[in-house]
């Protein structure tokens, strides 16, 4: 009886937490494809030869950003599944996902409140936080960006 | 100061390479922070702390390698990189390495 009550207030408990996850990550990809949508003509490469750029400008800087994304204890269930049969674990997929691409709205937020209009040669990598707590029990996805801005014309780029 | 992670920069010419410069920096965050992380751990989303841990890391980081750039008389550091390794536990370290050159306006 204790058993039984025990494991269904720990699924709840999980599911409940899980759900909460699964609302704030779709929340967050909507704001990302907001963005994404709202980017216009702000040119972002990766490359490392200022296309387009207008002399005579600001010179151009470096912009930085950092990500931390944390996974929710759903995901880390249904993780642990997969981990077993092996194959993609798109929850983690979804939440590295997740931390690019928040990286790369922020190097566009910091690149266009400093007043310029493209960045190039976008670099991202990860960034290694020691976890205090049991190795791998919960995963987490961290990582640094940086590139470099400038001012472009995008309409002689992408023409 | 120019700061870039590009080799060269638009409108300017390089008219010296003087070297490598760099700056690193090792740290940790206090044990509320990692505990706070703890709990967000359950349902997932953003760690506020950690975020701030690294972009801390990366204002000491920075500044060291441009006070090595200043002292070789650069005006500018192009090709900057970053790398990032864990320590310890709760600890991370952020190194920051670029290459320190003399420009002039094009």
């Amino acid at each position: 009886m204790l058993v039984s009550i025990s494991l269904i207030l720990f699924v709840t408990v999980l599911f409940g937490l899980g759900f909460a996850g699964r609302f704030v990550e779709q929340a967050h990809f909507k704001r990302l494809v907001d963005h994404e949508q709202m980017r216009g003509d702000f040119l972002v490469t990766q490359l490392k030869t200022y296309p387009g750029a207008v002399p005579g400008q600001r010179s151009p800087t470096m912009v930085c950003a950092e990500v931390v994304i944390a996974s929710d204890y759903l995901k880390n269930f249904f993780a642990s599944w997969q981990d077993f049969f092996g194959g993609e674990i798109c929850s983690y997929s979804r939440m590295t996902d997740r931390a690019k691409r928040e990286a790369l709205k922020r190097l566009i937020d910091e690149a266009r409140s400093l007043g310029y209009n493209a960045i190039g040669n976008f670099r991202i990598e990860t960034a290694d936080i020691g976890d205090r707590r049991t190795k791998g029990a919960e995963a987490m996805s961290s990582w640094i960006g940086y590139a470099t801005a400038y001012h472009c014309d995008t309409r002689a780029v992408t023409g | 100061m120019i700061v870039t992670n590009t080799e060269t920069i638009s409108d300017y010419t390089i008219q010296e390479t003087l070297g490598l410069v760099q700056g690193n920096t090792v740290r940790a965050k206090h044990v509320g922070r990692d505990i706070a992380a703890g709990f967000k751990n359950s349902v997932g989303g953003e760690l506020k702390g950690y975020i701030e841990l690294l972009t801390e890391s990366r204002r000491e980081a920075m500044p060291r390698m441009l006070a090595q750039a200043q002292q070789l008389g650069a005006n500018a550091v192009v090709n900057v990189r970053f790398s990032t390794s864990s320590i310890t536990s709760g600890a991370s370290e952020l190194y920051a390495y670029g290459t320190a050159v003399v420009v002039n306006p094009a």
